[in-house]
């Protein structure tokens, strides 16, 4: 009787040993997966094909420009374009026509 | 008289320059101050004595109207000429840049004055095809420079 409660006891303390210890060991592994995870690149958001996604970005770039310094371009840009063409009706060529200007609005 | 010979005058001896001259009315404009707008009836045209003229057109920006410079007049040339041509409506808008003084000339004025002196209206009718054709010219070169810088880019 006192072996069979000795041979009880230790299985009963072997099991959970073992219990112990396999929990100890899944507990790890499941710590592991969220850092694996974290390491990932996070996805890149779906672009949408709807149009607001197009507006959206012109707005936000065509305000760089304040409105004044735009208008202030544009007049230049009429200005030199007035210029090349007035060469070009002097003398009157090709080269002269096509000639590159450096108006702010065109590079 | 102005400021050198008026282009609409060229060509013509001094007392029929001062006769064309005598039919006008002189008038300041302030800087700033439009002398006619895009659209309106278009009766006189005004010969610059001095100062410098503006000439705009409207244009979309940013969802706002802003007027864009198109030309700048400066003493001795001549300002809305629409007002001797069908349907005398102002095709773009002028304004002072600076205080500017000019002669305006109306067209009632010019016609009486050009059928007594035949001569006379056939070398301004001259010299307005002159000034006429050399715009023409510009725009057309610089319609072609646009044309041609569209063309780039849709190759590119």
């Amino acid at each position: 009787m006192e072996l069979f409660l000795m041979v009880a006891c230790l299985a009963l303390f072997g099991m959970a040993v073992t219990c112990l210890a396999f929990s100890a060991a899944t507990r790890h592994e499941e710590t592991r997966q969220p850092e694996v995870a974290e390491q990932k690149p996070a996805p890149a958001p779906v672009r949408t094909r709807f149009f607001a996604d197009e507006v959206v970005a012109p707005a936000a770039l065509q305000y760089q420009v304040p409105l004044e310094v735009l208008l202030l371009q544009i007049e230049s840009h009429v200005r030199l374009e007035q210029a090349a063409a007035e060469s070009f009706l002097e003398s009157p060529a090709s080269a002269s026509l096509h000639s590159r200007t450096t108006s702010p609005l065109v590079h | 008289m102005t400021n050198g010979e008026p282009d609409l005058l060229k060509g013509l001896a001094t007392e029929e320059i001062e006769g064309a001259l005598a039919l006008g009315v002189g008038l300041t404009i302030a800087s700033g101050t439009e002398l006619f707008h895009l659209g309106d009836t278009a009766d006189r045209i005004f010969i610059l004595q001095r100062g410098r003229i503006r000439l705009t057109l409207p244009i979309h920006v940013r969802g706002r109207v802003e007027e864009i410079f198109v030309e700048e007049s400066t003493a001795g040339q001549t300002v809305g000429w629409s007002a001797l041509m069908p349907p005398y409506r102002f095709t773009l808008t002028a304004t002072a840049l600076v205080d500017t003084h000019v002669i305006a000339l109306s067209r009632e004025a010019l016609r009486e004055y050009f059928a007594r002196y035949p001569g006379v209206g056939y070398v301004v009718s001259l010299n307005l095809a002159a000034v006429i054709g050399q715009r023409l010219q510009l725009f057309q070169a610089m319609w072609l420079r646009e044309m041609q810088r569209t063309i780039e880019l849709r190759c590119a």
